[in-house]
């Protein structure tokens, strides 16, 4: 009887302090529970002025209208880490690339392949180049790769690829390590256009490029941008962005020429990976992101070509970037896949042109 | 203290030996010097010669919740990573000295190892290892790394000093009278202070300005500082990276100021 | 028989430094090591399988560009670690002799502020300093010693700088250190015995700082046959090393099946220079009779 009686109360302490265990349970995991509920999106951004605009504006207001969490990675290069990750918790929902990259991507079934209206409502706004079969996901922005230069050197304002081989500019234009930077991957292939059959004439390009030297080669564009700024170089090969983003006081004498064959797209492209668990904000955050409130806000941030036809931008930006059907015309897309296919052979090869 | 006889005609010999060190300092200090400009100079471009002193960057650098969240970030793992690099690392330089393991070339070959590889590959494969097992990235990952990656330098340079050690002194210690572990404690680890204090700047230091092991372990919101101005730099090109370059420099030359008081050159007491 | 022969029980602190690298070195290259023999992730892409290729690329080098990259990498660490060993030794013999506390500690903090600069802000200081119109060739120009810019970057000569730049404040502390050690009375008895300054150094203070000079070219060499961004940056294409290549397979070739094979190869290769010099350092530590 009286051990009943013990039992009992030993039993009676268990329960209470069990019970006093769950309560303290439910008020630790009640926030926890509360944060399940709220889903995080893990995208990925540039950092910079773009990173800035994005941590400041676009993405609290996203995360406030849909009532859940961004997480933004900074740390580039972001395919290595989604190639590592497991296929079913990709580390990543939104991949924002450049397109090359984004080929690569799909080539190893790491994002999907088609993204329509369907998902992305948005899409029906966009400019035909932003879903064109060149691209896998979508295109948010662009800009237009062409020729950077000094206006103060006696230069005429380059109207042709061509101009860049010029020899009085030898040891003074600039180009990219190819193997590593997308801008000179695509001028690569412009030199098969310009001086043979097409963007896939590659003879046509290795023979152009030996042309091109000496030139001076850089790993990104920041440091084409400071090799412009400083007249170390006095012609490059760079975006409009790289170029025009310096406009305002203090200001070197460089421009930004579109040659009449037509400028390259360096794509701004989103892209949605197949097993992540967020899907449907994922599909979201594209759709605002295409949003022309959003668009505008960065685009003039960053001077990019905004994808959406119906944004309306400030006239000094509108006077440069492409904004109607007939600037966009002008936007030469390359073969990505085809590129990529071939790179080893290509970086292989342009390495010994260059060398020395 | 004995005199050199020869202190008046010194001038020649020491005057050369004086002029190329400072030669030697200024090679190591230039870019130092430019970096400042950059820091000070207003345009939002880098550029030579300089326009003018701002310092809108500092400002710039300052206001920055991101940079200076970062800044914190680097400097109290590199810390960490200090203090646990130190310990292990000269625990395993006095049993490579002193422990007559076998193979002695081979292992100390092997502590070395993660100096000669790439650390993009030691960030990669780290990464890689911390998804497999589920790990994911937390913060004492990242310390796990860096402390990897520190521990070889703290190892090395006090292998150099015990190589170079007297051991006579602790005989003559052991005669006197003290036993094994007061020796060990009172006579050979101040001894080896040097080569420990070295290793521990380069610890901190590499820590602090780890970049690629770093890129594959931060996660959003928690980045170190080298991550963050890299991929800034790759976007934008202004002064608000030689700003956070100064401060890193002033910084972490405080932190090593503290580090020399402490454990460093007390030592080089002559015997 | 003697204790030369069994591990004494201070062997057992190698246990943590052990512990570490098994765990978080060891264990991530062997899971590297193995992908370098396939032709994918495994784990994530069920159709990856196993091949030499990645191998094969390297040994067979159609593409020409693999062995030169391998001899490029030990040439400039090798050129780098000479020169780190010419600018640090002065600077460490400097510091390790000074006599007054606050010399010494200014002097160290200049030695070690060039690694706190950062990785990219350092290059960009160098490239204006370098480059056809930075401070060197315009002030070259200027005083009418040369007509056209000297090609100071761009090329291998401006990487062995930025590299040395780094790598000397390496050489200058461990090499403090082993200096510091050094009594100098032994430099006094070689000179009261007639011995002039210069002798006196070459024969009594060079071979007795020997440890040093080894440790330091060591960590130098380790080092800059591992150095990636600051060739990138620094070399255009005149330069590409091995681990250069690996970057790029990493980052934007996204082959990190064939970086881990080049990084093994890397390593081995390393690992086998390493383990010579090691056996020479611990020879001639115990010529002297002093470890």
């Amino acid at each position: 009887m009286g051990t009943n009686k013990g039992v009992a109360m030993i039993s009676r302490r268990k329960a209470l302090r069990a019970g006093a265990g769950l309560a303290a349970l439910a008020t630790v995991g009640a926030p926890s529970i509360l944060h399940a509920q709220t889903k995080t999106l893990k995208i990925t951004t540039w950092g910079g002025k773009w990173g800035e605009v994005m941590k400041a504006t676009v993405l609290p207001a996203f995360e406030k209208e849909f009532k859940c969490t961004v997480s933004a990675d900074q740390a580039f290069p972001f395919l290595p880490k989604l190639q590592v990750s497991p296929k079913n918790d990709p580390i990543y929902d939104v991949l924002h690339t450049n397109s090359n990259e984004q080929w690569n991507a799909v080539v190893e079934g790491l994002v999907v392949n088609k993204i329509t209206a369907k998902e992305v409502p948005n899409i029906a706004d966009v400019y035909p180049y932003a879903v064109s079969e060149k691209i896998v996901g979508v295109t948010i922005f662009t800009s237009a790769i062409g020729l950077g230069y000094r206006t103060d050197k006696g230069l005429a304002k380059p109207t042709s690829w061509k101009d860049l081989a010029d020899p009085k500019l030898a040891g003074a234009r600039g180009g990219y390590l190819i193997p590593v930077n997308s801008l000179g991957q695509a001028h690569l292939m412009m030199l098969g256009k310009v001086y043979g059959k097409g963007l896939t004439d590659l003879d046509a390009a290795y023979k152009a490029l030996e042309a091109l030297k000496p030139i001076k080669l850089v790993d990104f564009t920041g440091q084409m941008e400071k090799m412009l700024l400083s007249a170390e170089v006095s012609m490059g090969v760079i975006h409009d962005s790289g170029v025009y983003r310096y406009e305002g006081a203090n200001m070197q004498p460089v421009d930004f020429a579109s040659p009449s064959e037509g400028v390259l797209a360096l794509e701004q492209v989103l892209n949605v990976t197949p097993g992540s668990k967020v899907k449907e904000l994922a599909f979201a955050y594209i759709d605002y992101m295409l949003r022309p409130d959003v668009q505008k806000l960065l685009a003039e941030a960053v001077w990019y070509s905004p994808a959406n036809k119906k944004v309306k931008l400030d006239a000094k930006y509108d006077a440069k970037l492409l904004t109607t059907p007939e600037k966009v015309a002008t936007l030469i897309q390359p073969d990505w896949k085809w590129y990529n296919a071939r790179r080893e052979d290509i970086d292989a090869r342009v390495t010994k042109i260059l060398k020395g | 203290m004995s005199a050199a006889p020869n202190r008046r005609p010194f001038d020649a010999g020491r005057a050369a030996y004086l002029a190329l060190n400072a030669l030697l300092l200024a090679f190591l200090l230039l870019p130092i010097a430019i970096v400042l400009v950059f820091a000070l100079n207003p345009t939002p471009y880098i550029s030579f010669p300089p326009v003018g002193v701002s310092l809108r960057w500092f400002e710039k650098f300052f206001g920055s919740a991101e940079f200076m969240n970062a800044l914190w970030l680097s400097l109290w793992v590199a810390t960490v990573v200090l203090v646990l690099s130190i310990v292990i690392g000269a625990a395993c330089a006095l049993a490579l000295a002193r422990g007559n393991l076998p193979g002695r070339a081979v292992l100390t070959a092997f502590f070395m190892s993660p100096l000669m590889v790439p650390a993009i590959l030691t960030g990669l494969a780290l990464f890689q290892a911390y998804l497999l097992s589920g790990i994911g990235r937390p913060v004492w990952g990242l310390i796990a790394a860096h402390t990897l990656v520190a521990v070889p330098y703290v190892i090395r340079t006090t292998l150099a000093v015990l190589h170079n050690f007297d051991r006579r002194i602790e005989e003559a210690a052991a005669v006197l009278g003290a036993s094994p572990t007061r020796v060990f404690f009172e006579v050979t680890l101040p001894l080896i202070r040097p080569g420990v204090f070295a290793g521990g700047v380069f610890a901190f230091i590499v820590s602090f300005d780890q970049f690629p092991v770093s890129l594959f372990l931060v996660v959003p919101k928690g980045e170190t500082l080298p991550v963050v101005l890299f991929n800034y730099m790759k976007f934008d090109l202004d002064g608000a990276i030689a700003a956070a370059s100064m401060v890193s420099i002033l910084l972490a030359l405080s932190v090593v100021l503290v580090l020399e008081r402490l454990i460093g050159l007390k030592a080089y007491v002559k015997l | 028989m003697t204790s030369a022969a069994r591990p004494s029980p201070i062997a057992w602190l190698i246990a943590p430094a052990g512990l570490l690298f098994v765990l978080f070195f060891v264990l991530p290259f062997a899971v590297m090591t193995a992908m370098s023999f396939y032709s994918g992730n495994p784990v994530t892409n069920p159709n990856a399988f196993l091949t030499t290729r990645h191998y094969e690329r390297f040994i067979f080098d159609t593409a020409g560009i693999f062995h030169e990259a391998l001899w490029s990498t030990l040439r400039i660490g090798l050129i780098t670690t000479v020169v780190s060993l010419l600018i640090g030794y002065p600077l460490a013999h400097w510091m390790a002799r000074m006599q007054s506390r606050l010399g010494h500690a200014l002097v160290l903090m200049a030695v070690i502020a060039p690694m706190l600069t950062g990785i990219v802000v350092r290059t960009f200081a160098w490239m204006t300093i370098l480059q056809d119109k930075g401070v060197i060739n315009t002030t070259l120009m200027q005083w009418g010693l040369i007509e056209k810019p000297l090609p100071l970057m761009y090329n291998e000569f401006g990487t062995i700088v930025a590299l040395v730049h780094i790598y000397v404040p390496f050489m200058v502390l461990t090499l403090t250190g082993v200096i510091g050690r050094i009594d100098e009375r032994l430099e006094q008895a070689a000179r009261s015995l007639g011995a002039g300054r210069l002798r006196a150094f070459v024969e009594v203070t060079l071979p007795l700082s020997l440890p040093g000079i080894l440790a330091g070219s060591l960590l130098v060499f380790a080092l800059s046959i591992s150095a990636y961004v600051t060739p990138s940056l620094m070399g255009g294409t005149d330069v590409l090393t091995l681990p250069m290549l690996i970057a790029q397979q990493v980052g934007t070739s996204f082959n990190p099946n064939f970086a881990g094979a080049l990084g093994v190869i890397l390593l081995l290769v390393s690992l086998a220079i390493v383990v010579a010099y090691n056996r020479i350092l611990a020879r001639l530590a115990g010529g002297q009779g002093m470890a």
